[in-house]
């Protein structure tokens, strides 16, 4: 008897000490969504986790789709002209506000284009990406990358409706009355991207061939037509998301760091340096409404 | 009649014991000395700046954003949390009114002015050795140098009975016994050098070395129990074996380690939590010669006996399949998700900007109690003028535990790497810890 209690003491004791701490589940990124006409609607997105994917009947699809994205250059040479993947601005795989995630670009194609003044499917949309920030040539529509690039951000959307759009914001607010200082430019970038970067800007390989950190000018880097060669739209995602791996902010210690002022200057300094042309810049903005910062 | 007897007895026994506890600071020691130097010698001022320096009494003498040596720092014992104290020369608060004989006493005997014992957070059992030289040139810079703070000393939580200091004096003589430095027989003097640093000034066995039963050291220099260095867990952080092992420096070369004393970080890792202070404020401010003859000592300490001398051979498979898209094994696919934009597929980092996991030893350390906390909390490397940036890895408190508990198994597990699992309920563990612990030095934000 004794030792019937005895055990059950212990037992009742080791059960405590293994529960003691209650274990925690993942506290997940949660936003308003709104319908077709900007109204409020009881519906939450929450950004999925990866490991969602799996659940999915097309997941090797969107996996395939979410490597394209993550290693773009590595995977599809011929159609990447610079050392960029998408991700190289499309941060943590596109589920970053403010570092041009993909949440909402499922849903928001076709859609109006200021640059071409028309309507503009999904897949003109990408490939105005590979042709310009990525300094390529496009994917073509019906092929296996570019559905499975569109699979990923079909399964980033989650079960928002076509046309409603989750509270998410692709950049962040810049004051595009600031006049840029090229020396002050060239000061920060010395201290504060140069370091990932490179001093001429030719950025950084990994040691298993994956571009890490993209050129941010000459022959490799994005070409003059890309929206990041724009100073107030480059300047945006500096002032948002770089330097990465700098504070701690969630995920990536990314940016929070350079004033508005500051993330002009540096901006300023790498968008005027030299990079590739772009023939078809010529079609852009037909009747002739360019914004100020647009390189021609 | 009985009871009383035994109450008598347990009375004088308890008073006997007091006695002698008490009388110890009377006659253990041996009478302090004389002061010998002139402590208005720039020289001697410099001196001393300098073995503060290298003794990293900021580090602890300073509260998150407060004033330059005016205490104030939490640090979490098993019984409460105590408080550093004001060591500048501020007459009321500080240490102004010691005599040399009161401060030699205080930090190489741990006794108060009044003679109460100090609690051994305070490193004197390391600080036995400091040579007499380096501890009146530190007593100079001190009165002359640090800026008077007022600051009272805050007192500390433990509850009576426990915070009575008097039975701390029977602890001293067990556990910190009089000692001086004794050199290595046949050794180089760089060797030496390393020596009197490592164990004394720099007490690095105050986080490195395991602690016993009465939260003594286990082994204040490179005796022949080798627990000297074997790594031990404090404040959550494990602080790894610094012994020539698998798990220890084995895999460090001494040009990484100096590259490390220097600059906060080489080619594979970079310091973090405790150790980024110690190089912040300490270790690269020491000479080139000094950094050198640590990298000396301590790669030349054998390593425990029982343990791992280097890891049999592995090849990494991981990378390939990573490039491959094959993310079945078990946290695979949170490691892309979360960790491989910056520590990439091939677990390699970008050097002197992301540590690398692949062959890192913070991450197969015996114990993941440092990978567990860094992974949760984030943390920062120290600034040094050698790098033009200083970089940080942010929390992961938004994932799960079961997803911190498999990411870090397949980064323990990845690659070349070699190690047991991280479990779940580590994980669990270390997040409520953190919540608990006070709040520690953070860099840079003394005045």
């Amino acid at each position: 008897m004794k030792k019937l209690i005895v055990a059950l003491v212990v037992i009742v004791a080791a059960v405590f000490w293994w529960q003691r701490t209650p274990l925690t589940d993942s506290n997940p990124y949660v936003f308003a969504v709104v319908d077709e006409e900007g109204k409020p609607t009881d519906m939450k997105y929450t950004v999925p986790d990866d490991k969602d994917i799996l659940t999915q009947e097309n997941s090797e699809q969107i996996l395939y789709g979410k490597r394209l994205l993550n290693e773009t250059k590595r995977l599809l040479p011929d159609n990447v002209g610079a050392a960029m993947n998408c991700n190289s601005c499309h941060l943590y795989q596109g589920k970053l506000e403010y570092g041009d995630p993909y949440i909402n670009t499922y849903n928001a194609f076709p859609q109006f284009n200021s640059r071409a003044e028309r309507v503009v499917t999904i897949e003109e949309r990408i490939n105005g990406c590979f042709q310009r920030s990525m300094n390529g040539t496009p994917l073509p529509e019906q092929s296996d990358e570019m559905k499975a690039i569109i699979a990923y951000y079909k399964w980033l959307a989650q079960d928002v409706p076509h046309g409603w759009q989750v509270v998410h914001q692709n950049t962040g607010p810049i004051d595009t009355s600031l006049q840029p200082n090229m020396d002050k430019g060239e000061e920060i970038y010395g201290a504060m991207c140069a370091s990932c970067h490179g001093d001429n800007g030719e950025g950084m390989w990994d040691a298993s061939g994956n571009i890490m950190f993209p050129p941010l000018w000459g022959d490799d880097s994005f070409n003059i037509g890309a929206g990041m060669a724009r100073l107030y739209k480059a300047a945006a995602f500096v002032k948002y998301n770089m330097p990465m791996g700098y504070t701690m902010n969630r995920p990536q210690g990314q940016g929070h760091v350079l004033t508005d002022q500051e993330a002009v200057d540096v901006s300023y300094y790498f968008t005027q340096k030299p990079r590739p042309d772009f023939p078809a810049k010529v079609y852009d903005w037909p009747s002739g409404k360019k914004p100020k910062d647009a390189r021609y | 009649m009985k009871v009383t007897k035994w109450v008598t007895i347990a009375a004088l026994l308890f008073v006997a014991v007091l006695g002698f506890s008490m009388s110890m600071p009377h006659w253990y020691y041996p009478d302090a000395q004389a002061y010998q130097l002139d402590m208005n010698d720039p020289d001697v001022l410099a001196k001393g700046e300098y073995a503060a320096i290298a003794g990293d009494c900021v580090a602890c003498h300073t509260a998150p954003g407060g004033q330059k040596f005016s205490g104030g720092l939490a640090m979490e014992t098993p019984v409460g949390v105590i408080y550093s104290t004001n060591i500048t020369p501020d007459k009321a608060t500080g240490i102004g009114s010691y005599s040399y004989q009161q401060f030699e006493k205080a930090v190489r005997q741990g006794l108060r002015s009044d003679n109460a014992p100090l609690y051994h957070a305070m490193p004197y059992p390391s600080y036995q050795v400091v040579s007499d030289e380096d501890i009146q040139a530190m007593y100079a810079y001190f009165m002359k140098v640090v800026l008077p703070i007022q600051k009272e000393n805050k007192d500390s939580t433990i509850p009576w009975p426990l915070n009575m200091r008097w039975p701390m004096h029977l602890w001293q003589m067990v556990f910190a016994p009089k000692r001086d430095f004794a050199p290595i027989a046949d050794a180089t003097d760089a060797i030496n050098r390393g020596a009197y640093l490592v164990e004394g000034l720099a007490h690095c066995g105050a986080c490195h070395t395991p602690r016993g039963i009465a939260f003594q050291e286990k082994s204040l220099s490179a005796d022949s129990n080798n627990h000297f260095l074997a790594g031990a867990v404090l404040e959550g952080w494990y602080a790894k074996s610094l012994r020539s092992e698998a798990t220890g420096l084995a895999s460090w070369t001494e040009e990484e380690l100096f590259d490390f004393f220097t600059t906060g970080r080489n080619a594979r890792t970079a310091a973090f939590g405790s150790m980024a202070d110690v190089i912040a404020h300490s270790t690269q401010h020491m000479t080139a010669e000094d950094r050198w003859a640590m990298v000396k000592y301590l790669k030349q300490l054998p390593p425990k006996k029982g343990h791992q001398v280097e890891f049999p051979e592995k090849t990494d498979t991981t990378t390939n399949k990573l490039l491959a898209g094959d993310y079945s094994d078990t946290g695979a696919l949170e490691y892309v998700e979360h960790c491989a934009a910056c520590h990439r597929l091939d677990g390699l980092g970008a050097a002197r900007i992301f540590p690398a996991l692949d062959n890192n030893s913070i991450v197969f350390a015996e114990d993941p109690s440092s990978l567990i906390q860094v992974t949760l909390e984030g943390a920062r490397m120290p600034n040094t003028p050698h790098d033009r940036m200083a970089f940080a890895m942010p929390g992961f408190q938004h994932l799960s535990d079961q997803e911190v508990a498999d990411v870090l198994t397949f980064i323990r597990q990845g690659w070349s790497n070699n190690a047991s699992k991280v479990e779940v309920k580590d994980v669990a563990r270390m997040r409520d810890f953190v919540k608990i612990r006070p709040s520690h030095y953070v860099l840079g934000s003394e005045k």
